[in-house]
Formats: structure tokens, sequence, C-alpha cells
């Protein structure tokens, strides 16, 4: 921390208001459950209405990949916390492991491992969640690797004041 | 025959239109993805929605939005090539995005790189206001059959 007196708000604060200014992904239902230096941990609820194949109940590869895209976008802001930058996806590739199995909600943990001056570099894993019937496997459900470009909005460097 | 076979025939034919295999999809639904034949070409739509909505302040199309609009898109677009329709399972999808998507319907076209016997490389392409300046361009591949080598 610099000599600047304390930011009253944490990353966590900073994630969580972050997605809920986003339409899309409060549809989502994504809950940004931790934020560390560097990392977030977003979850997605099971949802029918996020269901990709009718005749299985599996969650669309799509819905996995904007929860993907968005911790993405939520580890770049840890990293360049107290400042605030908006971070738009320049590229983003999914490995698809296995199906998310129905009824689970899924985890996606994602770190920003490197942030030079203009890129941000972004790491995902996605986990699935136990239910009251089923525990959840340790296997990962799919890997995500992206980069994000930083753009400094000049007056939005802070999104809480 | 299955439903799912029995449909796509009755869409080859033109007598279902190709929205139909939309419909049965909830999270295409939840997107509001369309699709119309141009032809014998298929168009997929992403009618304009503020539930797609990313950056509330430009606006800006949520990009995982278009993203699972356009895996959705060649999806059906590999279910009506393939012979036996079973729905294709994504291996992995990688999407370069170009230019912002901006609040506006959004466009998309694929082409089948190489459809093989047990996975297919699909290209897809979205754009707003020109074809020739796409918002955002996707490579995946699907798994479309379970069968091993040895089958």
């Amino acid at each position: 921390m610099t000599s600047r007196d304390a930011p009253e708000y944490t990353r966590l604060d900073i994630c969580k208001r972050f997605v809920a200014s986003v339409k899309h992904s409060t549809l989502l239902e994504l809950d940004v459950l931790e934020a560390g230096q560097d990392s977030v941990r977003v979850r997605m609820p099971y949802q029918d209405k996020l269901v990709g194949n009718p005749d299985t109940g599996v969650t669309h590869g799509g819905a996995i990949f904007a929860l993907m895209d968005q911790a993405g976008g939520l580890a770049n802001a840890c990293l360049i916390f107290p400042d605030f930058e908006i971070t738009p996806t320049i590229d983003m590739r999914v490995d698809h492991l296995r199906a998310p199995r129905p009824g689970h909600a899924v985890v996606c943990e994602a770190h920003c491992y490197r942030l030079s001056q203009h890129v941000a570099f972004v790491r995902m894993s996605v986990f699935e969640e136990s239910t009251d019937e089923e525990p959840a496997s340790d296997d990962l459900l799919a890997t995500g690797l992206a980069t994000y470009m930083r753009m400094k909005l000049p007056g939005v460097s802070k999104v809480v004041n | 025959m299955d439903a799912l076979k029995t449909l796509v025939e009755s869409c080859r034919r033109g007598e279902t239109p190709y929205q139909m295999l939309i419909e049965r999809v909830p999270y295409a639904r939840f997107l509001g993805i369309e699709a119309v034949a141009r032809g014998e070409e298929l168009l997929f739509i992403l009618p304009k929605s503020d539930t797609n909505l990313g950056n509330p302040t430009l606006p800006a199309l949520h990009g995982g939005a278009v993203a699972g609009f356009l895996e959705q898109a060649a999806i059906i677009f590999l279910l009506l090539e393939m012979g036996e329709p079973r729905v294709p399972k994504t291996i992995d999808f990688t999407m370069d995005y170009l230019r912002a998507g901006h609040f506006r319907d959004t466009f998309a076209e694929c082409r089948v790189t190489r459809l093989g016997r047990r996975v297919a490389n699909v290209h897809i392409s979205a754009w707003q206001v020109r074809r020739a300046e796409p918002i955002a361009i996707a490579r995946a591949h699907f798994l479309l059959s379970e069968e091993t080598a040895s089958d």
C-alpha cells in the first residue's frame, strides 16, 4: 500500500460491482466468490436456460466460455487494482475437457499471470461443484487461455468513488 | 428414427424452418439466435438485445454472448452437414475479437474447413455492418462421433 489512504473497498467489492454492471453476466447469475492479488474464482449455477443439448441437459459450451471470459476480465481488474481499466478481450481459446454434469454449478478460476504495458495474459480453469446428491469431481471441465487489451479511460481510473 | 434426425431432414427438404433447430436449444433461445435460409446458404442472426450487453457504458455486446452465438451457429451448421445428425460436442473453441460488438444486430456465417468422420473443423465469422468487416472470427473443433479409431 502506498502512502495514500487505504481504499475503502476491496478487490472483491470491485469485482462484484463490475459483474453487477454487466447485464449478460447478471443473467448468467455469475457470483464472484474470491478475489486475490491477481486471480478470481467465479461461480455459475446450473440453469435450465443455459442447456445446450436438450437430450442430455448439458450446459452449452458458450455459457462456459462467457463465464471464463468474464472471470479473465476480473482477474485483470484484481492485478490493476486499485486503479481501474476496462480490458476488452483480444483472443481466447477454450478446451472442453469433459462435459459438465447436469445439476452441478461450475466455478472458474482465472489468473492474470502477466500484465504488460498494453496487454494482460490470463489462464483459466473450470471445475464443477458438488450437489446434494453427487460429490464434485476433481477433474477439470475446461481450460482457457486469453489475452486482453488494457484501455486506460481518462477519468475512469477508479470504478468506485 | 430419432426426433433430431427427423427434424434435420425436414429442414433440409425445406418443410420446416431452420429456426426449429434453434428453438429446441434452451441456450440458443436465451441468446435469441435466429437462423434463416438464403437460397442454399444459412445465415445466423443475433438480434440486438440488452440481455446480451457486456460493457454498459459503450454500450457493447458481451464477448461471451457473441462466442456462444458463433458456437451454436457452428453446431446447427454441422448438424445439417452430417449424414447421421447427432449434436456435435465442442472440443475447443478459439475466438479472435477484431472490433467492438456494438449494440445492434450481429450476423454470422460458417464454413466447414474439414468434415472428418470423428472430428470437424469449422470457421465462423461474425459481422454487423459489412461482411468484409468482421467483428469476430472463430475456429473450432467438434467431436461428431464417439466411435473409437478401431470401430
